[in-house]
């Protein structure tokens, strides 16, 4: 009851701050109705005062919201200010579509996760599962590929050059591959990983090696593994649903979808209040329901072993890590490292337009741009930026994933209506009230993306508190205190880091996204995703401007994730004792 | 338990996948050889195609609501609707063309077309043709009598504007104009799907004559990159707005560049800061070379500016341009703020252009770049040395007087420049007092004559609009207006 309560308060308070949008951002309602339905129009104050008497704007934010939340009550969530259209039935059409679009870029997730996952399974229950953790290396560079980049060259490779299927619209199911699959991948990778990263764990727990003497078959440790390594995932199940839902606006744009992302994101700028607020509470309310789901089935899951106190932890893990091992983030990492130095050493600003679009060349090691810009230099240069940004992002949501981890409950209705915020929405809001930026859009993406490692960390705080060894411990006389610092922690801890650096390369790209809208990082400063933003347009002509943050990016990712299979678990010699 | 919890994912994977079909726009996705013309847009409507904003050129370029009057290529009126006209002092006489209809039968009458403009007057906001303007609707018998609240040589130019056309009286209703079905033109609305498309048919029995195209498939792709790919991919047969970085990915022959009435221009703060000093503003004019941004932001695919008005409006060219140019100072040292915003994509890389070419002159160059949202009240109060805007400069009227007179007028509301001369506004009033022809052209290109000697604004170039046509289009409009796309004669060959 008392979560319900702190997710109806944090849902209130949301809808509340939408409201206030534009007394908030102090841009006239008025002046963005006007652009929105005549974009040329003088502003004079007559055709404002004509708006704002029509909308009955004069009454005030407070009115207004009360009259919204009146009309909510009856089940009347108004008319747009823009069209004049009643809202209910365009945000019902816009979710419809979205849902549809969401299920089917979530089959495709599920399939990349499962075939990322695979190779690990079959090792695992034949126990063969070495030292190394495979499938990670083509999972970390999937999470980081960015849709709207797979989703344009998926539309010219495909849609054009192959005509295979349609470039873009909305009339069919052959309309539903491409945007799925640029979806699906990064989706997919991300799941893929979060199971990958939970099932050698899994493997090495003590009742696999007694299943196998006892003669169980490889395909029942295998279901046993999966069921072990799941409960922690699920709960970020939901989280892909929303996202996948109301966060696919640069996918909805490009392909023509009129999906509630693009149509939330639409309101939004022309202040159509009334729209939005008929977005977002749709948006809220699924969310929630695919919060509260995932919730469900991790308990489902995990059935009564949780409420016993029954489960035993994960073994500690494997040995040292080989010198095999460090060789290759230590390559990637001077890979990277030599590239931005040698960027940061030229000059990111130049304007050349008679060197425009030039292939890789001595002069120019990576092309220039569309505006004649050396590309090494602005990668170099915009590394401090989205790297600089992505990091502080994670780093927030570590520590305080740490903290929140032990008072779930704390958190939950929060936590839950930051997931059932797009990341845009909350770059559009964040924007609102102190302008797009780099720092706008990275505190935008920090707001909703928080949840997803503090659940990570709630589920793995539950879990490990829950471990029989821990009641012995209890019995044995050991202080609360002692044994979170002692036992709990160090196992939360590592997992949520390796969580955390994971996602590095994935905020990199939320904050890239929120620059391709338009809502982060404004030119002509460097950014990787604006750099990917400003030459996607041009992939055919000057495709090595166009994929050189791509692949910069690919090279984080696999970076981040070959060191974060370096960085090993606190031993826990007390407990092995 | 697991059994039943298999079972309940199974139904629950199957839900979507039983809505799918109703999820779908009803727009037929492909036609062929029917003769239907697939027509991909740029912006998607925003007010259910209402005619009282902006998706009011969708219906124009369509052929299926029309206006009383028409423009030709001049800014002249011609008949349309309305077959001939009169005026007496305020009061402007209109006689209704006979034997037109409504696409939902309803013949066009004095009064349906009383109803359509007085809508129209009392909309909020009104129509921006109808700025400044307050207009009486009377019918009697087959005429129409339009009163001004001050006499208007312009009112037939200003019924030609999309934004006026005259619609059945089933449109109105609840406060709402949805056009479906309640025009005159070639084709006729039948369904409009949200944001993605919209169907028309042909009219057979349009009062103009025979109509070729057996229908209009009307999607709505904001992107330009897929845009340019369903001409590519052969899923569109007219494509409008295509961007400059796809204009080469396509054959010669499918692409037409249209000059816009569209004029990039900075405007230099004339009353604060540095930019107030007239030598200052000819530093800056010398400084910019804009040849560079044609041939490298615009790909050629521009039009370099001679003066204010672009070679959109042909008279233009008859100007005397710049007379008096004032001598230009010394810049070394002069910081200057340039702001421009990003809602149109080639501005900001224009701004970065042009603050190298100033800083290569000796000024110091500090871009500010926002969305236009965020940067327009500042803008107008004054707040940058130099602002960089796209601006159109004849709206519905056929006639650039508006534009110049809110950007340059003294007490202009788009006055950025924060500019105000009394020679300057002299010569705007004597133009917008003198009726439509030579002498209202010759008395505006005297405005601009004495704006461009101030050096108020300096305007770099003039856009073209790039259009996209398949191979077996023919007749397709190209309208640097955007008014008009798809004729009765359009068809695919």
């Amino acid at each position: 009851m008392r979560t319900v309560l702190a997710r109806l308060g944090a849902l209130v308070v949301l809808l509340a701050i939408v409201g206030l949008l534009p007394w908030l951002s102090r841009n006239d309602p008025a002046l963005t109705v006007l652009r929105a339905k005549s974009a040329e129009q003088e502003a004079t104050p007559e055709a404002l005062d004509a708006i704002r008497a029509d909308l009955g704007l004069d009454a005030g934010p407070l009115a207004l919201l009360g009259r919204w939340a009146a009309g909510l009550l009856r089940g009347d969530l108004g008319t747009s200010w823009v069209s004049g259209y009643p809202v209910g039935p365009a945000v019902a059409s816009g979710l419809a579509t979205s849902l549809t679009l969401m299920a089917c870029a979530l089959a495709v997730a599920l399939l990349l996760a499962a075939a990322l996952c695979a190779p690990t399974i079959w090792r695992g229950m034949r126990g063969q599962l070495g030292e190394g953790r495979p499938g990670g290396a083509i999972g970390a560079i999937l999470v980081a590929c960015p849709e709207f980049l797979i989703a344009t060259l998926g539309l010219i490779v495909v849609g054009v050059w192959l005509g295979w299927l349609p470039t873009s619209g909305w009339t069919g199911p052959a309309n539903l591959v491409l945007p799925a699959v640029a979806m699906g991948i990064p989706a997919g990778a991300m799941i893929g990983r979060l199971v990958g990263d939970a099932l050698p764990g899994a493997f090495d727990e003590r009742w696999v090696a007694l299943w196998r003497t006892a003669g169980v078959t490889e395909g029942r440790i295998a279901f046993g593994a999966l069921r072990r390594a799941l409960p922690p995932v699920m709960p970020q199940f939901g989280m892909v649903v929303v996202a996948l839902t109301g966060g696919a606006v640069a996918v909805e744009t490009i392909f023509a979808i009129p999906g509630i992302g693009r149509t939330a994101l639409g309101a939004a700028k022309s202040q159509d209040l009334p729209l939005l607020q008929g977005c977002v509470l749709a948006l809220m309310c699924l969310g929630l329901a695919a919060g509260a789901a995932g919730h469900l089935a991790r308990r489902a899951m995990l059935g009564s072993g949780l409420r016993d106190a029954a489960l035993s932890p994960p073994p500690p893990p494997r040995g040292p890590s080989g010198a095999r091992q460090c060789a290759i983030p230590v390559s990637l990492a001077a890979v990277l490292v030599v590239i931005v130095v040698w960027g940061l050493l030229r000059d990111p600003l130049t304007v050349d337009v008679t060197a425009k679009l030039l292939n890789p060349s001595w002069a120019h090691p990576l092309g220039t741009d569309a505006l004649g810009r050396d590309v090494l230099a602005r990668l170099g240069h915009g590394a401090a930026n989205t790297v600089g940004a992505a990091v502080a992002v994670c780093l927030c949501g570590f520590v305080l994933s740490l903290g929140l981890g032990f008072a779930p409950r704390v958190s939950t209705g929060a936590a839950d209506v930051a997931n059932a915020v797009p990341a845009v929405l909350a770059g559009v809001l964040v924007a609102a009230a102190i302008g797009p930026g780099t720092a706008g859009a990275a505190i935008a993406v920090a707001v909703v993306s928080w949840p997803n490692l503090t659940a990570h960390a709630a589920a793995l705080t539950h879990e490990a508190r829950a471990a029989s060894y821990l009641a012995a411990q209890r019995a044995l006389g050991a202080s609360p205190r002692w044994i979170t610092v002692r036992h709990v922690l160090p196992h939360v801890a590592g997992p949520l880091a390796r969580h955390a650096v994971l996602r590095l390369p994935g905020t990199a790209l939320a904050i890239a996204s929120l620059g391709f809208l338009g809502l982060g990082t404004q030119p002509p400063t460097p950014e990787w995703g604006l750099l990917l933003d400003e030459s996607r347009a041009y992939v055919e002509v000057a495709p090595a401007a166009a994929l050189a943050p791509a692949v910069a990016i690919a090279f984080l990712a696999a970076l981040t994730m070959s060191s974060a299979n370096l960085t090993r678990l606190p031993r826990r010699r007390t407990a092995a004792a | 338990m697991p059994v039943s919890r298999r079972s309940l994912l199974a139904a629950a994977s199957a839900v979507p996948v039983l809505g799918l079909a109703a999820c779908f726009s009803e727009g037929s996705s492909g036609s062929d050889a029917s003769g239907r013309i697939r027509v991909a847009h740029m912006q998607p409507p925003r007010s259910g195609l209402s005619p009282l904003t902006d998706d009011a050129f969708k219906l124009s370029r369509w052929a299926t609501a029309e206006t009383l009057v028409v423009l030709d290529t001049d800014g002249e009126a011609l008949p349309w609707l309305a077959t001939e006209w009169t005026q007496l002092g305020a009061a402007w006489t209109f006689t209704v063309r006979e034997g037109v209809s409504f696409h939902d039968g309803t013949p066009l009458t004095a009064e349906a077309i009383a109803n359509s403009l007085t809508v129209a007057a009392e909309a909020a906001p009104k129509p921006r043709i109808l700025d400044g303007v307050d207009l009486t609707v009377e019918a009697a018998g087959s005429t129409v009598t339009v009163t001004t609240a001050e006499v208007d040589p312009l009112l037939p130019h200003r019924l030609s504007s999309p934004q006026l056309a005259v619609l059945a009286a089933k449109a109105y209703r609840d406060g709402i104009v949805d056009p479906v079905g309640a025009g005159s033109g070639a084709f006729v609305l039948t369904a409009v799907d949200g944001t993605s498309s919209a169907t028309l048919d042909r009219n057979e029995d349009w009062w103009g004559g025979e109509v070729k195209a057996a229908g209009i498939d009307a999607t709505f792709v904001p992107d330009g990159t897929a845009r340019a790919g369903k001409l590519r991919a052969g899923e569109a047969d007219i494509v409008e707005s295509i961007p400059v970085s796809q204009a080469s990915l396509l054959e010669e022959d499918q692409i037409t560049e249209v000059p816009m009435p569209r004029t990039c221009t900075l405007y230099l703060n004339c009353s604060a800061g540095p930019m107030s000093e007239p030598a200052v503003r000819a530093a800056v004019r010398e400084a910019i070379d804009a040849t560079a941004l044609v041939e490298g932001v615009y790909d050629n695919r521009a039009d370099l500016a001679e003066g204010l008005l672009g070679p959109a409006i042909p008279w233009a060219a008859e100007r005397a341009g710049r007379t008096e140019p004032t001598a230009a100072a010394v810049a070394a040292g002069t910081a200057i703020t340039l702001g421009t915003f990003t809602d149109r994509a080639e501005l900001p890389e224009v701004a970065q252009v042009l603050q190298q070419q100033l800083q290569d002159a000796g000024f110091t160059v500090e871009l500010d770049i926002r969305e236009y949202a965020n940067i327009e009240a500042d803008a107008l109060d004054g707040a940058f040395d130099a602002f960089l805007l796209s601006r159109a400069t004849v709206l519905d009227s056929g006639d650039p007087v508006a534009y110049m007179y809110s950007d340059f007028g003294s007490d202009g509301s788009f006055n950025l420049s924060q500019f105000a001369d009394d020679g300057v506004d002299a010569a705007l009033d004597a133009a917008s007092a003198t009726l439509p022809g030579d002498e209202r052209r010759t008395a505006i290109l005297a405005a601009e004559t004495a704006i461009l000697n101030a050096d108020a604004a300096i305007p770099l170039l003039h856009e073209r609009v790039i259009q996209g046509d398949a191979a077996g289009v023919v007749g397709s409009r190209k309208d640097p207006r955007e008014r008009e796309l798809v004729g009765p004669e359009t068809h695919l060959a």
